[in-house]
């Protein structure tokens, strides 16, 4: 039997709909996908509700149409600067006579990790699970060993409860339910990075139009959590105003001759603003292009080095550093950053099998949703549930 | 300092001051006001007064300025505040009375004040305020410091709002701005030089529309009637042009003027006075195709004030100065000095058709705070009402960041709003 998924990005240039097939062998298969062109969004909020659902619904539509099935409920993408990750602990001791650790001591570790409540006004949105650790060591699945005490680590992330429900809003407004909700740098990362390189210690930059969302892992764990109020559209805005152009023609520059690297051999060089020679058109270096760029770039990774201080220790990034989203498609910009950050950095290469349609690294964080759902991220021995969300939204949705 | 010469800028200024008697007084506010006041050198008017004011003795002593005022010894005994602008606020507020004095019969005040120091900053409101009370109306050219001097710039930025209270229209110089406007290789002075410049330009623009019999006139009354709200944002730019074509030239470099490309500046006007000048080879039709095209890339609607000048000295060159403003509310400290008539000889003279129903009049300004919300600059398709309701809680904070506009919040990081374009903040020149 197979199973249907869906998985919604609502992302500030576009919403981004993909819906998978699992087959029983547990292989993806993407049977819709619908991107739409978003304009109730700034830096990963929304702030125009109606505009924002309705290019969501038609997308939805758009996938369900092109899958010849409906979704129901989905996985939802999760960003903005009210996003705060923190680390939560829960310990418990082993109840029963023998001390083998059964599913029951890991769930009471895991209720206590959870009781820690998030300030008024907001809510947990996601809780990464990390290792467990059985008397102090870690281990994949205690349950069955011998020991005295189970303790639990989760990556929490919470948010403000007015940004999320609008999220919410949009989704139960097209009469879906939420399966989880998934920090999008996550997401992310579960495609552009590895075990292998979570274990090396990663940091996974996803550059998106609104926001840049960060990921590091160490020892295979998350270890920080962020999001960077800059985003591709900060590019955008800086060319229109820098070249005193409309913002429509800075995007498309930006596109076409955007590079984060000044290169000696464009100073003279120059392009046509609009390019069909019309009345008001007019040509701009390309070297003025280049420096608006650099400097913004160079500032954007200026920025992350400065949040992350000393967690970027090249002695536990053996993975690097890996560009994604829409703004690592700018050429040059690994060299920019590798430059402020010091160490290695490259971008980001997608599984073999995704289909070369979508595998452009502004889907990552969508194409990420769907693998994080594959991935078990229950406790050992419990039961995958459907709805064990619900317990977390339920407040926020009034349940 | 520029030593720009006022007087071949307004070439007839002397023979205006005989057609009205409106006086204007430019007032320059602290160290930097007084410092732009010197580069303008117009001390030979008699309808155009000067003042400097500072509590800084040698600021003043080196002035050029017709008139000094200087207060505030007991607070500070003759030296600076240190940037202290509440020091320099407690210190004019007990010297109120000199300031009325000056301000007694001025019905123009241009205000210049550097908002990152402490006697502009602090002071700046308080001259718009008390010139407001006796009836002028207040237009302030503001210099704002550096983003990279933080708390200056963060003080800076509570004066601008402060200031946007009272005066009517306030246009904020930055000064990160200052390298977008001189040459490709020009030096600190020199883009200093350029600032004050655009500062004259902007007064003297009003000043020959005010002062000078024109082709097409435009009076004081139109003047006011235009800028008599409070304006939570302005834009204000300039373009030259020679030649056979020098009209149109002077539109495309007004288009592009660095001025009307920063962060702070409002892309639509609500209200827009556009002065043209130019030699004797302008066309009456030419003119007005002109004034129609800036009309729309500024989306003004009706309350357009057109002026238009002869100047024989121009020969075939053309001068074009916009000055608009958006997000009109109610002023504080009431004037409303334009006789009931001015509605009808500003359409008389007015070349734009108004198309649209009268938007002024339904923010007209009121003496009590809970008047009317202002109207939207720009139409919202999503929920006019609640956006404009929004705009009004937010109207103090909002600024234009392009792209970002319509966003209550600034994007503040370490003290640096990074929705203000990199290269601006960051000093890097870019050619256009």
């Amino acid at each position: 039997m197979s199973k249907i998924i869906g998985a919604v990005e609502i992302g500030t240039s576009h919403a981004k709909v993909l819906i998978g097939e699992v087959g029983e062998n547990k292989r993806l298969s993407i049977v819709g996908m619908a991107s739409r062109s978003n304009e109730g969004m700034r830096k990963g909020e929304i702030i125009d509700f109606r505009s924002v659902a309705t290019c969501v619904h038609s997308a939805i539509e758009e996938a369900e149409k092109m899958s010849g099935t409906t979704i129901d409920s989905i996985y939802l993408a999760q960003t903005g600067t009210h996003l705060k990750g923190m680390v939560l602990r829960g310990s418990a001791n082993v109840s029963s006579a023998d001390r083998r650790v059964k599913p029951e001591d890991l769930q009471r570790a895991a209720d206590e990790a959870r009781r820690r409540q998030p300030p008024e006004g907001r809510s947990y949105v996601h809780h990464v699970r990390m290792p467990i650790l059985l008397d102090g060591n870690p281990v994949e699945d205690p349950v069955g060993s011998i020991g005295q005490k189970v303790e639990l680590i989760y990556w929490s992330i919470d948010g403000e409860n007015k940004a999320i429900q609008k999220n919410l809003d949009v989704a139960s407004s097209y009469s879906l339910d939420i399966d989880d909700l998934i920090l999008s740098s996550v997401a992310s990362s579960t495609l552009v990075a590895g075990p292998d390189l979570r274990r090396a210690g990663t940091l996974v930059i996803d550059l998106g139009a609104g926001v840049t969302d960060l990921a590091l892992y160490r020892q295979g764990n998350l270890a920080y959590t962020g999001v960077i109020s800059v985003g591709g559209d900060h590019v955008t805005g800086d060319l229109s105003m820098g070249l005193r152009i409309l913002e429509p023609y800075a995007e498309e520059l930006k596109l076409e001759y955007g590079k984060a690297l000044p290169d000696e051999a464009d100073s003279g060089e120059e392009v046509w603003i609009i390019g069909n020679k019309t009345i008001g058109d007019r040509k701009v270096t390309r070297k003025a292009i280049t420096d608006i760029i650099h400097v913004r770039i160079v500032e954007l990774f200026e920025i992350i080095s400065k949040e992350l201080g000393d967690l970027i220790d090249p002695n536990e990034m053996g993975g690097g550093v890996i560009l994604t989203g829409g703004g690592s498609k700018l050429p040059g910009i690994e060299v920019v950053a590798s430059k402020v950050l010091g160490v290695p950095v490259r971008k980001g290469v997608f599984p073999v099998g995704i289909s070369p349609d979508i595998a452009h690294p502004e889907n990552a964080s969508v194409l990420g949703l769907l693998h994080y759902a594959l991935e078990d991220h229950t406790l050992p021995g419990t039961p995958r549930k459907e709805s064990s969300l619900l317990g977390k939204i339920g407040g926020l949705l009034g349940m | 300092m520029s030593q720009e010469n006022f007087l071949d800028m307004c070439p007839s200024l002397h023979q205006g001051n005989e057609i009205c008697n409106i006086r204007a007084k430019i007032i320059g506010v602290g160290g930097a006001g007084v410092s732009l006041i010197d580069g303008l050198r117009f001390d030979n008017f008699d309808a155009v007064d000067n003042l400097a004011m500072d509590v800084d003795l040698r600021t003043l002593s080196d002035s050029l300025a017709s008139e000094k005022l200087s207060f505030g010894r007991r607070h500070t005994r003759g030296m600076g505040t240190g940037g202290e602008y509440a020091l320099a606020r407690r210190a004019i507020e007990e010297e109120k009375d000199l300031l009325r004095k000056q301000l007694d019969g001025v019905d123009l005040v241009f205000l210049l004040a550097g908002l990152g120091g402490g006697t502009g900053g602090g002071v700046a409101p308080v001259v718009a305020r008390i010139a407001r009370e006796s009836g002028a109306l207040v237009f302030a050219f503001t210099p704002m410091p550096f983003s990279w001097e933080k708390s200056r710039h963060a003080q800076a930025e509570e004066c601008l709002k402060d200031l946007r209270k009272h005066a009517n229209a306030v246009v904020p110089l930055p000064n990160d701005s200052l390298l977008q406007m001189g040459g490709k290789d020009a030096t600190a002075l020199e883009c200093f030089a350029e600032a004050s410049r655009n500062v004259s330009r902007g007064i003297s623009a009003i000043c020959q529309l005010v002062f000078q019999k024109g082709m097409i006139d435009v009076d004081f009354v139109h003047l006011n009637r235009a800028f008599n709200h409070r304006a939570g944002r302005t834009l204000f730019g300039y373009g030259s042009g020679q030649g056979q074509d020098a009209l149109r030239e002077a539109l495309r470099e007004l288009m592009l003027c660095p001025m009307l490309h920063l962060p702070d500046v409002s892309k639509a006007a609500d209200t827009l006075v556009i002065f043209i000048n130019g030699g004797a080879g302008m066309g009456m039709s030419a003119l007005n195709s002109i004034a129609e095209e800036i009309r729309k890339e500024f989306k003004a609607g009706e309350n357009v004030v057109f002026g238009a000048h002869i100047d024989e000295n121009m020969g075939d060159g053309v001068d074009i100065t916009v000055l608009g403003a958006t997000d009109l509310g109610p002023i504080s400290g009431s004037a409303d000095i334009a006789p009931s008539s001015g509605q009808e000889i500003l359409q008389a003279t007015t070349p734009v058709k108004s198309s649209h129903p009268s938007r002024l009049s339904s923010s007209k300004p009121k003496k009590t705070k809970t008047s009317k919300p202002p109207k939207q600059a720009k139409a919202n398709k999503a929920d006019p009402q609640a956006l404009s309701q929004n705009t009004f809680d937010f109207m103090e904070d909002q600024n234009q960041r392009g792209i970002f506009d319509n966003l209550p919040d600034r994007n503040l990081y370490d003290g640096e709003d990074l929705d203000v374009p990199a290269y601006l903040r960051r000093g890097v020149k870019i050619s256009v």
